[in-house]
Order: C-alpha cells, then sequence, then structure tokens
C-alpha cells in the first residue's frame, strides 16, 4: 500500500459500497473496497427482478439498477476498488492479509476496517437431506448466479425446498425460462420469505407451495431423479406414510442465510449466536475497537435498502474512528430481546443519541404491539419471523425515560398469520 | 479383438489396486489398471474415515487373522511411504474409552495385549486427566486408553498419488473401463470390458464392492462376502477444537463403531453407523444420520445437528463368522491359476501397503519374472496447498504463477493454481477437482466457487461448460443454456 488507507471495507456489496461512500463523505481521504469477485455489487447483479430501492430511494428498481446507483456514487467520491481480491486474514488489531492475481499477497493496517462479507447460503448438508448425492442439487443462489449471470440453466424439472426469497424469485424466474417446478416445499406452516413474493412469484405462475412438508430423500445415481417429499409434525419431524415422489432433474435449496464471518473470528470479533453475525454497539462497532460491519453480515436483511442504511452508519463510524479517535463511546445501555423477540440489533445502544432498533419476531402474529421499555411503543396489523421490524427511538426520549443499563424488548400479538 | 495385451491387469483403481501398481512399477513388467469410474479412488476408498489403525484398537486384530499380517506388514511403510509421494500423514492418537466402569476390565486386558504382542504401552488416564487433553469428552465416559501411534491419511489423496507414481513409472491407466466378463485360457486370460478385449497374463482382482462378482465371471469366488453399509458425517471446520485426536468408545455391543476422527484437513468425521443393505445404494438415510449424531454426542455432547455439513455412506466388505467378519481375501484363487482376488474389509488403506507386497510376492513365486526398474522413480511432487503455506512461500508461488494469487474457494482458500494443475494431472470434472484439491469441500458446499470451478474445468479442458459433470457420464452441472428450453419449446412458459 502506497499510501496509508483510513477506511478498508471488505465487500463491495450494497453494503460495503454505502459503507465507503458514506466513510469518504464523512471525511475519511482514503477509502478501499476489497471484493473477490469479478465485478463490484455483490449480490445485486445477479437480482435482476425488481423490488429494490422502495424504502431508499422510494422507487422499484432492479438489483443492477439499484446497484449502478452507488457505483456511480462511490467513483464519483473516488472510492478505490480492488477486484479479483480476497481477504484471507484479519487480525485482532484491524490487520488485513489479502491476495490477488493482480496484485499478490499483501498486507496492511488501516485506520479502521468495515466488514461488508454478506452472507452464504445453507447448502444441502446443512440442511441434511438423506438420499444419493447425484448431480443437480444446488442452492438457489448458486442456480440464479448460473442463469442471470453466466446463462446456463441447471435443469428442467424443479423442486425448490424452502420458501426463501431467493427460492421464490428463482421459482418464477425458472418459470419464465420455460422450466417446470413442480412445488416449493417448507417445512414450517408459514412461508420463509416476503408476502409479496409469495403472491408475485407463486401464486401468479399457479407454483404449489407446500407448508409443513419437506424434502426427504434424494433419489437419482448420477442426475437427480426425483425427491421424495412428506408432511412434518409439529417437531418438524417427517410423518411416516406420507411420503410422496415427485419427478425432478433439479433440487434447490432456499433454506436460509448465515452471515459470513469467518474473517470476524480470526479477528476475535464476538458473535451473537442468533443472528450469527456480530454483536454491535449503536454505531455499529464490533467489539474490535475500530472493526465496524454492516448489512448481511450482521443480520440477515429482507430489504436491501436496510443492508445499504446500516452499512452507511457503519461507514460514516468508521470515518470517525480513523481520524484519531473522533469517536463518541456508543454503548451504554444492553438491548434485550424480550417475549416472542428472536433478536435485536444494535445489541447496546448509548440511551442519549437517536437510534433504530431492528429486530425480528420468533412466530407470525396478529395486532401486535412491539414495547421497548418504557420509551416506546409500536403497532402491527400482523407480524411475521421473514419480515424485519424497525423501530426509531428518539435520543431526547430515551435520555428522559432513563433506561437503567438495559432495555427490554417485548411483542405481544393474538395468534394468526 | 483383443485391443491391448500386458503382463498384468489390477481390475480396480482403489487404494488396494493403486497400491499394487505402485509396488509392481519398481519392476520391468508390463502393468495395466482398468477402472470403470472417471476417477481413482472412487469406490469405498472414498467413503473411509482415513485412519491408519495400529491394529490393537479393537480385540478383533487377532495375531492369527491374515488381516492383522497385513496390517502390521504395512504399519512401518505407511509414514515413508505418505513422505515418498507427499501425502499429508498426520499422527493424532486415539484414546479408547469407556463409558462403563466394568467395562474398563476389557480396556486394561487390551493394553496387555499390547504390551505382550510387543507393539508398545498405552496409557491408561482416567476421567479428570482425559479431561484435561481432551476438554470436550462427554463426563459419562470413565477413562480412556491412550494409543500415540494412531494416524491419519486422505485415503483418495494416497490412492490418487499412488497411481499418478505409478503412471509415471510407466503403468497403463485405463479409466472409465468397466470389464463386463473373463475367461481364463491355458496362459492367459481374455477380460472383455466395455471398451474391447486385454489379454492378460495375470488378473488381480481389486473391484472393490463387486470383488464377488468379478470373481464369480471366471468361477474364481473362493468366497462369500456380505455388503455392510457404513454412515459417515463431516462437522464444520469450526468444530475442529472439539477432538484433537481419534476419540472412540470400546464397542459396547458387537458392530458398535462410536469415532470421532480429525481428518489431516482438520475437519471432524464422525460414525461409523452400519446398516445391512442393498449394494450399490449408497444413498445415506435419515435413520443412519440420527442414530450416528446420537453416537456423537455421546462421545461429545457440543457436537450438534447444524455443525454437519456433509455426509456419506460406503462398503464394508464383511466375511462370516467362521472365518471371522473382519477377515480379508488376499490370495491366488485356489481355483484359478494366476487369478488373485485382494478385498480388505476393514482397514485395507491402512493394510494396503502391506497387502501390495504380498500380492507382488505371490504372483512372484507363481514364477512371474520381476527385474528391479534403474528408471523407478519413488517421488512424487504434491499440489501446491496455498492454504497452509507460510507467507513467505505463499509471496514466492504468487510471482511465480499469479493464479496462485486468485483464490476461487473462500471456505477452503483453495487458489485457481491449484485448480488448473488439479486438472493437469487428470481431474476431468467437479469432484476430480474437489477430491485433489477441495474448492467446494467447506461450509458452503460449492455455492459460490461452484460456477467458478466449472468454467476453469471448461477451459482448462477446452470443452463447453455444458458438458463438465459432477462425476462423469451423465452427471452435468448445467446441461443446458438459457434460452433452450424456450427455443425447444420445453415448457409453456
Ligand atoms: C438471491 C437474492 C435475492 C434478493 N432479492 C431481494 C429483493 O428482491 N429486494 C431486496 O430489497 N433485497 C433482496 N435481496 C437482499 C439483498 O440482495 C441482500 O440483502 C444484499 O445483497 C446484502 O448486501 P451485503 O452487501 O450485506 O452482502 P452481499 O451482497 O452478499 O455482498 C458481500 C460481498 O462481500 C464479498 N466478500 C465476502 N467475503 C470476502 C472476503 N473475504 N474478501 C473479499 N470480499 C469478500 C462478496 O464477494 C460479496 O460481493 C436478495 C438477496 C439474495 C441473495
Ligand atoms: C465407512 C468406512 C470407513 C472406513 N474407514 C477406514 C479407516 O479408517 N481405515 C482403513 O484403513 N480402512 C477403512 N475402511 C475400509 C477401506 O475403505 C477399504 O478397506 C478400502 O478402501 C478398500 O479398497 P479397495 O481398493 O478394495 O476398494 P475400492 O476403493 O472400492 O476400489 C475398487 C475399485 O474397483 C472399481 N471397479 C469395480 N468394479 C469394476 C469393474 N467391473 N471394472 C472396472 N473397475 C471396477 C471401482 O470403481 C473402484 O474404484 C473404511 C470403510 C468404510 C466403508
Amino acid at each position: 500500500m502506497a499510501n496509508k488507507v483510513d477506511v478498508a471495507v471488505i465487500g463491495a456489496g450494497p453494503a460495503g459500497l454505502a459503507a465507503a461512500i458514506a466513510a469518504r463523505e464523512q471525511g475519511a481521504e482514503k477509502v478501499l473496497i476489497i471484493e473477490r469477485a469479478e465485478q463490484l455489487g455483490g449480490l445485486l447483479p445477479q437480482c435482476i427482478h425488481n423490488g429494490f430501492g422502495l424504502e431508499y430511494f422510494e422507487r422499484d428498481m432492479t438489483g443492477p439498477e439499484y446497484e449502478k446507483a452507488f457505483v456511480e456514487r462511490a467513483m464519483g467520491l473516488g472510492v478505490e476498488t480492488q477486484l479479483e481480491t480476497m481477504v484471507i486474514d484479519l487480525d485482532g488489531e484491524r490487520g488485513i492479509t489479502a491476495v490477488s492475481r493482480k496484485h499478490g499477497y499483501m498486507k496492511f493496517k488501516p485506520g479502521a476496517v468495515v466488514l461488508a462479507m454478506g452472507c452464504r447460503e445453507r447448502s444441502r448438508g446443512a440442511v441434511g437431506i438423506p438420499g444419493t448425492r447425484p448431480a443437480g442439487v444446488l442452492t438457489a443462489g448458486t442456480c440464479q448466479r448460473f442463469v442471470n449471470i453466466e446463462g446456463y440453466m441447471p435443469g428442467s424439472r424443479y423442486v425448490v425446498l424452502g420458501s426463501g426469497d431467493i427460492g421464490m424469485i428463482m421459482a418464477r424466474r425458472l418459470t419464465l425460462e420455460g422450466a417446470k417446478v413442480e412445488a416449493v416445499v417448507e417445512i414450517m406452516p408459514w412461508p420463509g420469505g416476503l408476502i409479496r413474493n409469495e403472491v408475485q412469484c407463486l401464486h401468479d405462475f399457479g407454483i404449489p407451495l407446500l407448508l409443513e412438508h419437506t424434502v426427504s430423500f434424494v433419489h437419482g445415481e448420477k442426475r437427480v431423479e426425483g425427491v421424495s417429499v412428506c408432511r412434518v409434525d409439529a417437531e418438524r419431524r417427517p410423518i411416516g406414510g406420507s411420503e410422496r415422489f415427485i419427478p425432478c432433474d433439479c433440487l434447490l435449496i432456499s433454506a436460509g442465510l448465515i452471515p459470513e464471518n469467518e474473517l470476524s473470528r480470526r479477528a476475535g470479533v464476538e458473535l451473537d449466536p442468533v443472528t450469527g453475525g456480530p454483536v454491535v454497539d449503536e454505531s455499529r462497532q464490533t467489539s474490535v475497537p475500530g472493526v465496524f460491519a454492516g448489512g448481511n453480515v450482521v443480520q440477515v436483511h429482507d430489504l436491501v435498502d436496510w443492508v445499504s442504511r446500516e452499512a452507511e452508519l457503519a461507514g460514516r463510524s468508521a470515518a470517525a474512528f480513523a481520524d484519531k479517535g473522533r469517536l463518541k463511546p456508543a454503548g451504554g445501555v444492553k438491548v434485550v430481546p424480550g417475549e416472542s423477540i428472536r433478536y435485536v440489533v444494535p445489541h447496546t445502544i448509548s440511551g442519549r443519541e437517536d437510534v433504530s432498533l431492528h429486530m425480528r419476531v420468533t412466530r407470525p402474529g396478529l395486532k401486535a404491539t412491539v414495547k421497548v421499555g418504557g420509551v416506546a411503543s409500536k403497532r402491527f396489523r400482523s407480524v411475521r419471523p421473514s419480515e424485519m421490524i424497525v423501530i426509531d427511538l428518539k435520543g431526547d426520549a430515551l435520555k428522559e425515560a432513563g433506561t437503567g443499563g438495559e432495555l427490554t424488548v417485548d411483542c405481544r400479538m393474538k395468534e394468526g398469520d | 479383438m483383443p485391443f491391448h495385451e500386458t503382463e498384468v491387469l489390477i481390475i480396480g483403481a482403489g487404494v488396494l489396486g493403486a497400491a499394487t501398481a505402485r509396488e509392481l512399477s519398481r519392476y520391468k513388467v508390463d502393468v495395466t489398471v482398468v477402472e470403470k469410474g472417471v476417477d481413482v479412488g472412487w469406490g469405498i476408498t472414498k467413503a473411509n474415515v482415513g485412519v491408519v489403525c495400529q491394529g490393537r484398537d479393537t480385540l478383533e486384530f487377532r495375531p492369527e487373522y491374515h488381516r492383522t499380517r497385513l496390517l502390521w506388514r504395512a504399519l512401518p511403510l505407511m509414514e515413508p511411504l505418505c513422505r515418498e509421494l507427499e501425502v499429508p500423514f498426520k499422527k493424532v492418537g486415539a484414546y479408547m474409552m469407556v463409558r462403563d466402569q466394568v467395562l474398563k476390565e476389557k480396556l486394561d486386558k487390551l493394553a496387555k495385549r499390547t504390551e505382550s504382542l510387543g507393539l508398545g504401552s498405552d496409557k491408561y488416564y482416567p476421567f479428570t486427566e482425559l479431561r484435561e487433553r481432551e476438554p470436550y469428552i462427554s463426563p459419562e465416559i470413565k477413562g480412556g486408553l491412550h494409543d500415540p501411534e494412531i494416524a491419519v491419511v486422505h485415503p483418495v489423496y494416497l490412492t490418487q498419488a499412488l497411481m499418478e507414481n505409478a503412471v509415471s513409472n510407466g503403468v497403463n491407466l485405463m479409466l472409465e473401463t468397466e470389464v463386463t466378463g473373463i475367461q481364463a485360457g491355458h496362459s492367459e486370460f481374455t477380460v472383455q470390458t466395455d471398451h474391447g478385449e486385454i489379454k492378460a497374463r495375470y488378473v488381480i482382482n481389486a473391484a472393490g464392492e463387486w470383488v464377488d462378482r468379478i470373481a464369480a465371471m471366471v468361477n474364481a469366488d473362493d468366497f462369500v462376502l456380505f455388503p455392510i453399509k457404513g454412515y459417515v458425517g463431516v462437522l464444520d471446520r469450526n468444530c475442529s477444537q472439539l477432538a484433537g485426536s481419534l476419540l472412540a468408545v470400546l464397542p459396547e455391543e458387537p458392530g458398535d463403531m462410536n469415532i470421532v476422527v480429525p481428518t489431516v484437513e482438520g475437519n471432524l468425521l464422525f460414525g461409523i453407523q452400519l446398516q445391512i443393505n442393498r449394494r450399490h445404494d449408497r444413498s445415506t438415510t435419515e435413520h443412519m444420520a440420527r442414530l450416528a449424531l446420537a453416537n456423537a454426542r455421546k462421545l461429545i455432547p457440543e457436537i450438534s445437528e447444524k455443525d454437519v455439513i456433509n455426509s456419506f455412506c460406503g462398503f464394508l466388505m464383511f466375511r462370516n463368522f467362521e472365518i471371522g467378519w473382519h477377515e480379508c481375501e488376499v490370495a491366488m484363487s485356489a481355483r484359478v491359476p494366476r487369478f488373485v482376488n485382494m478385498t480388505i474389509g476393514y482397514p485395507g488403506v491402512s493394510a494396503s501397503p502391506g497387502a501390495a507386497l504380498e500380492v507382488v510376492e505371490i504372483m512372484q513365486a507363481d514364477g512371474l519374472k520381476l527385474e528391479p526398474d534403474p528408471k523407478f522413480n519413488p517421488h512424487r511432487k504434491d499440489i501446491p496447498d496455498f492454504s497452509v503455506l507460510t507467507e513467505k512461500e505463499r509471496k514466492a508461488l504468487v510471482r511465480k504463477d499469479p493464479r496462485y494469487g486468485h483464490v476461487v474457494c473462500r471456505c477452503e482458500t483453495v487458489t485457481e493454481g491449484e485448480i488448473v494443475e488439479a486438472v493437469r494431472r487428470g481431474a476431468t470434472t467437479l469432484d476430480g477437482v474437489k477430491f485433489r484439491v477441495r474448492p467446494g469441500t467447506g461450509r458452503c458446499q460449492g455455492g459460490f466457487c461452484g460456477p467458478r470451478v466449472s468454467r476453469i474445468i471448461a477451459r482448462e479442458l477446452g470443452i463447453p461448460e455444458t458438458e463438465v459433470t459432477k462425476a462423469g457420464g451423465g452427471s452435468p452441472q448445467v446441461p443446458l443454456r438459457t434460452k433452450q428450453l424456450l427455443e425447444e419449446g420445453g415448457g409453456d412458459g
């Protein structure tokens, strides 16, 4: 590195781009994004469908359009990028080791680091489907890349396991490509993705959604020849005798995303076992000083708009930190998930500043009220685990209410979906 | 019409076939190996936990067993062999443990037997001391016997290395060539394959799961085999701290094989859950997966279902009660001269160097002339493994060939340079590359690198990507181009 890097951003998805832009705007001189893929944008280039930007730009955009808006801003601000470069190590003192064909083997220590590595999909092994191991079993996101970027089809007749957004979006995409999607199979009693995707991707195309079902066996020696699908009981265990065979040549897995935190682990960043991402304070600083995080590496967001917002926060904070610790301490008050709340991000807040809490519920419900200690409460007609809830708190209100070092978030709701 | 003639024909390129081919390549003799798969080591050898066992871990290694003698003969050979071939070999040691104080007697007996056989002396550790060495073991464990000699190898790497070295020393390897029939002639065999006939003076039948069927083709089936399916689970690399050594409990019931094994790569394997099954059906079942996990948790309660990133099954070829369930068959057929059967249910990997030596001696005793080949080179260079190199080595490698600076698989840190080299050494499929340099074996199981590896293979082999397969003919990963279905009117979208 010729000049000292003020803020190094790992990953050039929507999170990395937004963080880099925010860091530059906050005054960081040299901001460098390191990305292992061939292009900027993370997952966005392969998301050629619409539905992006409704919150951030108040416009319905495709993934590539949304990405372009950020790439142009980043380039305009002189953000530097290194593509096809893999960060292979991050130590507890912000030391980065990266390699690439072009730049060789590099080691440097930036003023601050933003983790924006996104997430990976749960694989067949992680889901644990018994059966043979033929070609034709892949994750929905990998299939999306093959179809939308590389121009290949992994098969012509599909079953999708898991009703995550990517799975539902791919069910529609493959149908449009002339393939047959036999069913989307979901183990839970409710779909894993957004309602709009259930309607626009499945209902509109007559693709059956089998709730409380799972794939119990993969058949086929060389290529997938079909799968056994069966109903599950309340413990999510297959019900004997309910099995039926569905012929297909491809099984797509869309069974959830896992934040990509191998580097965070190496750096000694404390992780939240529920989100799978780093424990962060209000400024998105992790447990390692000078290491910040934003986007899907922290929590799996449902909308890319929240990814950008969260990463901007991380980028601004990183720039402040790099500028000789011009960063106010932002911890202090612990935010605790209470009744029917699976997690809340950030994990700690200052209790003085305006702050947004991001959270997910443990189960769907109607007429829900989310209460944040005695500070705020918000009502919802319905809540679902697949949809993130965001609650904005005012600094004044927090100061006034006094938090006593801890703030519990609860959700009361009526049964129903 | 014979399309090929050879002095010695080896059927099957599993660890036993490959070890024998390599042993024979020391001599000036014509050797051909036929393998029906697209790659070597993909039979039983692939579904294996890779333990170089010492023959003192169970009472079933009786000195009078043939397999015990082959194993003991092989033991001093394995480490030097791995060094010559640059195959990772890791001494991890093992604890044979008991959950029941009563069973401790059995351990004492085991320890005494080891000593009296002159195999070394294994120390017993009670739970508290064991726990200091292996902090994650279950509190239900009472204690365990430590065998410091147990090592692990990767059986497929070993097989590839043996075969690569054999080929570079003149052995002829024919992949995707399946033996379909054999006739014993007066002085030679005529072997039918799906590619034509091969004439051979000696046949070594090392066909693994199909060894009895091949023998039956020529009435050399002097033995009976019962294939028993074994299930093995793979844990995420993040769990590697849970066991530093091989951990096993002394079987409480016959057939119980409850072990957790570190691999040379640092993953943990667990199993082996056994089940009687139709031959050839290597599918895993929910039942086996559940039992194996429950058993593993009896050893290490912290192992959780979400850490299981993969699983597989393979067949252990069992004999019968009179001979000993685990006895092997490594001998010239009593009925068919010059036809050698070679099968070891367990531990075929560990015993392979010994078995190979013995087969060579069997043929020599029968009159096969073996003159040492002065050009024989025992060494083979391994493909550089970027993920384990030091900083200095990495820098030098990237400078020499920048493709080693392009990391393709993030989970296992595998570079383009390694993938290209794997293809150069004979990998033609996604699994072939995976079983040489590991892309796609980590926690995302190829989610990120799958499309990229397939592109590199297509480029290196000069074939379209639609022809790149997972594991040979009939298993393309992406059989179609986009728009193709629409043009062919395949769907109604
Ligand atoms: C298939 C799919 C469909 C979606 N559809 C929608 C939708 O319709 N509407 C919507 O609003 N949102 C949608 N989303 C969500 C949105 O795309 C994601 O939330 C967003 O991409 C996450 O951004 P990110 O920057 O955190 O992660 P990513 O986009 O995953 O970017 C992370 C980047 O980090 C890089 N990286 C990781 N590790 C390293 C390393 N060690 N060294 C260098 N680089 C590294 C990766 O290559 C990647 O480019 C969808 C997501 C997916 C997967
Ligand atoms: C779950 C499990 C765990 C094990 N763990 C260990 C261990 O830890 N340590 C140990 O030492 N041993 C272990 N073993 C035993 C060991 O795997 C076997 O003893 C060994 O791999 C057998 O090797 P092989 O060469 O005989 O068979 P294979 O590897 O099956 O090789 C036979 C080859 O012949 C080919 N073939 C078959 N039919 C034909 C035909 N008609 N024409 C051409 N080619 C043909 C096949 O494709 C195959 O490649 C384990 C076994 C199992 C099942």
